[in-house]
C-alpha cells in the first residue's frame, strides 16, 4: 500500500451516544500529516477524548469515517491497532500487583512481539526512558515513572501513530515540560513518529505542537498553528455566539 | 501466535495470584477442608447401601468428589469470562488490553485459561487425596468417554458463560443466565446428591440443565466405565445443548461488544 498522504485524517467524522442526545463529536475534518505534533484543546466534555477513542477503535463512530495510516477504523480494526500507541493519563491501566517489567512483558506478547525480541525491546526502552529499576512492582512508582511505562507501552510494537488522551494529567508542572520534551526529542524528531494528544492546558502546546485543534462542544472550531491570544478569542467568540 | 498470548495470560494470572501469598494458602487451606467434610458426610453412610447411588458405584465419597471437580470446571466456564471482563474493567485495564491487536476471541479464550489451570491443580489435589487418602477407585474408568463428557461440558457451559459476558457488557450488573445456573446447579443437577433422589417433578424439571446430564454421564464414565456407545443419550443431549448455545453465546456476544463501543460503554461496570 502507498503511503498515505495524512497519518491520520478523519472524514464528518460524527458521534452521538445516544439517539436524540448531545452530539459529542459533529462533522470532525482533521488532517495530521507524518512526523507532526498536533494537540486537541479544549474543555472537559469538548469531545477530545471520544475522538480519540474512536480512532483507536474502542468506540464506533455515528457517521463519517477516520484513516489512520491509510487504513479505515471500523473496515481494518486490526491494522489500525498494528499502527497506534495509546497513551492515557490512567495509572490504573497496568497490574498494580506485577512488577514494571512483568506488565511489559505481558503487553509485549500482544502486541505481538517474539519472545527473543521481548528482553531486547525492553532492555532499550528502560534504557530510552531511563528507568532505572523496572523490577519494582507497579503500585510503588511515582506517578511520572507509571507515566513513562504507559509510553514504553505504546512504543512496544513500534508503532507510527501515538494517540495520547491527556498524559499530563497526574503529573506536576516540572515533571509534565519534561515527559513533553521527552515526546519531542527522542519520540517525534529521532523517530519520526505522529503524535496527536489531548490536553486542556493551554501551556501544552506552545514550543512543544506543530499546530492545534481547538474543540469545543463536539466541533473543531479552529485549528492551526495558533498562539494564546487566537485560544482566548475562538473561545470567547464562540461562548458569545452560544 | 495464540499460544504464545494463552502463555502470557496464564503467566500474569499466576504471578497476581501468587502475589497475594495469605490468600493463595487459605484457598490450598480451603480445598483440604471440603474435602473433610465431604469425608466425613461420606462416613455416615458408611457400611449401609445407598440405592441411589448404587448405579454410580455406590460411594458418597467418590461420588461427591467428582461431582465438586466437575462443577469447579462448570463455575470456571459458566462465569469466568464474565469475571475476568468485570475484574479488568474495575482495574482499568480493559482498554489497554482492548487495544492491542489481538483478536477478540483470543482474548477471551485466554483470560479464563488460568480458571482452568487452576481447576486442574484443585481437582488434581482432590482425586489425590481421594485415592491416597480415602480409597477412591478410578480403575474402572472409561478415559475417552471422560474426555468426551468433560469437552462437551466446556463448550456448553462456556456458552452459556459468553451469553452471562454479553448480558454484563450490556447491562453491567444482575446476569440471570449465570445467577440461574449457578443457583440450581448445586441443588437440582445432581453435584452433591443423584438427581434420583428427587419426586419425579422436580427430577423432571432437573433434566432441563445440562449440568445433570454433564455430571451423570461423567459419574459413569468414570466410576462404571461407561462407554461413549452407552452413554448415547447424555451425549445427545450435551450436543443438543452445544449446537443451540455455542451460535447463541458468539452472536450475543458479539452485539454486545458492538453495542458497548455505539455506547462507548466498554469500560463502565
Amino acid at each position: 500500500m502507498p503511503e498515505p498522504l495524512y497519518a491520520v485524517e478523519t472524514i464528518d467524522l460524527t458521534k452521538y451516544f445516544h439517539h436524540g442526545g448531545a452530539k459529542a463529536l459533529k462533522n470532525v475534518n482533521l488532517q495530521i500529516r507524518h512526523g507532526e505534533i498536533v494537540a486537541l484543546l479544549g474543555p472537559n466534555g469538548a469531545g477530545k477524548t471520544t475522538l480519540l477513542k474512536i480512532l483507536s477503535t474502542l468506540v464506533l463512530p455515528t457517521s463519517g469515517t477516520a484513516y489512520v495510516k491509510g487504513y479505515e477504523i471500523v473496515r481494518c480494526e486490526d491494522d489500525v491497532k498494528k499502527s497506534i500507541g495509546l497513551v492515557t493519563g490512567e495509572e490504573r491501566s497496568f497490574y498494580w500487583r506485577l512488577t514494571g517489567r512483568q506488565n511489559l512483558e505481558f503487553f509485549a506478547a500482544l502486541y505481538n512481539l517474539k519472545k527473543n525480541q521481548i528482553n531486547e525491546r525492553l532492555d532499550y526502552l528502560f534504557n530510552l526512558f531511563e528507568i532505572e529499576n523496572p523490577d519494582k512492582r507497579f503500585y510503588e512508582y511515582s506517578a511520572g515513572i507509571k507515566q513513562r511505562f504507559g509510553l514504553i507501552r505504546c512504543l512496544l510494537h513500534e508503532p507510527d501513530v501515538i494517540l495520547m488522551d491527556e498524559p499530563t494529567k497526574s503529573l506536576d508542572p516540572f515533571s509534565a515540560k519534561s515527559l513533553r520534551e521527552f515526546i519531542k526529542e527522542t519520540i517525534v524528531k529521532k523517530t519520526g513518529k505522529t503524535v496527536l494528544f489531548t490536553t486542556h492546558r493551554l501551556e501544552e502546546i506552545k514550543d512543544f505542537c506543530d499546530s492545534a485543534a481547538l474543540m469545543s462542544q463536539g466541533e473543531i472550531i479552529a485549528c492551526g498553528k495558533l498562539s494564546e491570544e487566537d485560544i482566548y478569542k475562538c473561545f470567547s467568540e464562540r461562548h458569545s455566539h452560544s | 501466535m495464540f499460544f504464545r498470548k494463552a502463555f502470557a495470560f496464564i503467566k500474569r494470572d499466576f504471578l497476581i495470584v501468587t502475589s497475594y501469598r495469605f490468600s493463595f494458602f487459605m484457598e490450598i487451606f480451603g480445598i483440604v477442608t471440603t474435602l473433610l467434610t465431604f469425608y466425613f458426610i461420606g462416613r455416615l453412610f458408611e457400611g449401609r447401601i445407598v440405592s441411589h447411588l448404587v448405579p454410580y458405584g455406590g460411594d458418597y465419597f467418590s461420588y461427591v468428589l467428582l461431582g465438586l471437580t466437575l462443577s469447579n470446571y462448570i463455575g470456571t466456564s459458566l462465569s469466568g469470562i464474565m469475571g475476568q471482563i468485570n475484574s479488568e474493567q474495575s482495574m482499568g485495564t480493559l482498554e489497554a488490553l482492548f487495544v492491542t491487536p489481538t483478536k477478540i476471541w483470543h482474548l477471551l479464550l485466554s483470560m479464563n485459561l488460568w480458571g482452568f489451570v487452576y481447576n486442574t491443580v484443585e481437582g488434581a489435589f482432590y482425586i489425590l487425596f481421594g485415592i491416597i487418602l480415602f480409597g477412591v477407585d478410578l480403575t474402572n474408568m472409561n478415559f475417552l468417554s471422560s474426555m468426551i463428557i468433560f469437552i462437551l461440558t466446556i463448550i456448553t457451559f462456556s456458552s452459556l458463560g459468553l451469553l452471562s459476558s454479553a448480558f454484563i457488557i450490556v447491562f453491567k450488573r444482575g446476569d440471570p443466565i449465570s445467577w440461574v445456573t449457578g443457583t440450581l446447579m448445586g441443588l437440582l443437577g445432581g453435584v452433591y446428591f443423584p438427581v434420583s433422589i428427587f419426586p419425579s417433578w422436580l427430577k423432571d424439571i432437573s433434566l432441563f440443565l445440562p449440568v445433570t446430564h454433564s455430571i451423570q454421564a461423567m459419574q459413569l464414565a468414570v466410576y462404571k466405565g461407561y462407554s461413549l456407545t452407552m452413554m448415547l443419550p447424555q451425549i445427545g443431549i450435551l450436543v443438543i445443548f452445544s449446537l443451540i448455545l455455542v451460535p447463541a453465546g458468539f452472536i450475543s456476544f458479539n452485539y454486545a461488544l458492538k453495542k458497548a463501543k455505539k455506547d462507548g460503554s466498554l469500560i463502565q461496570y
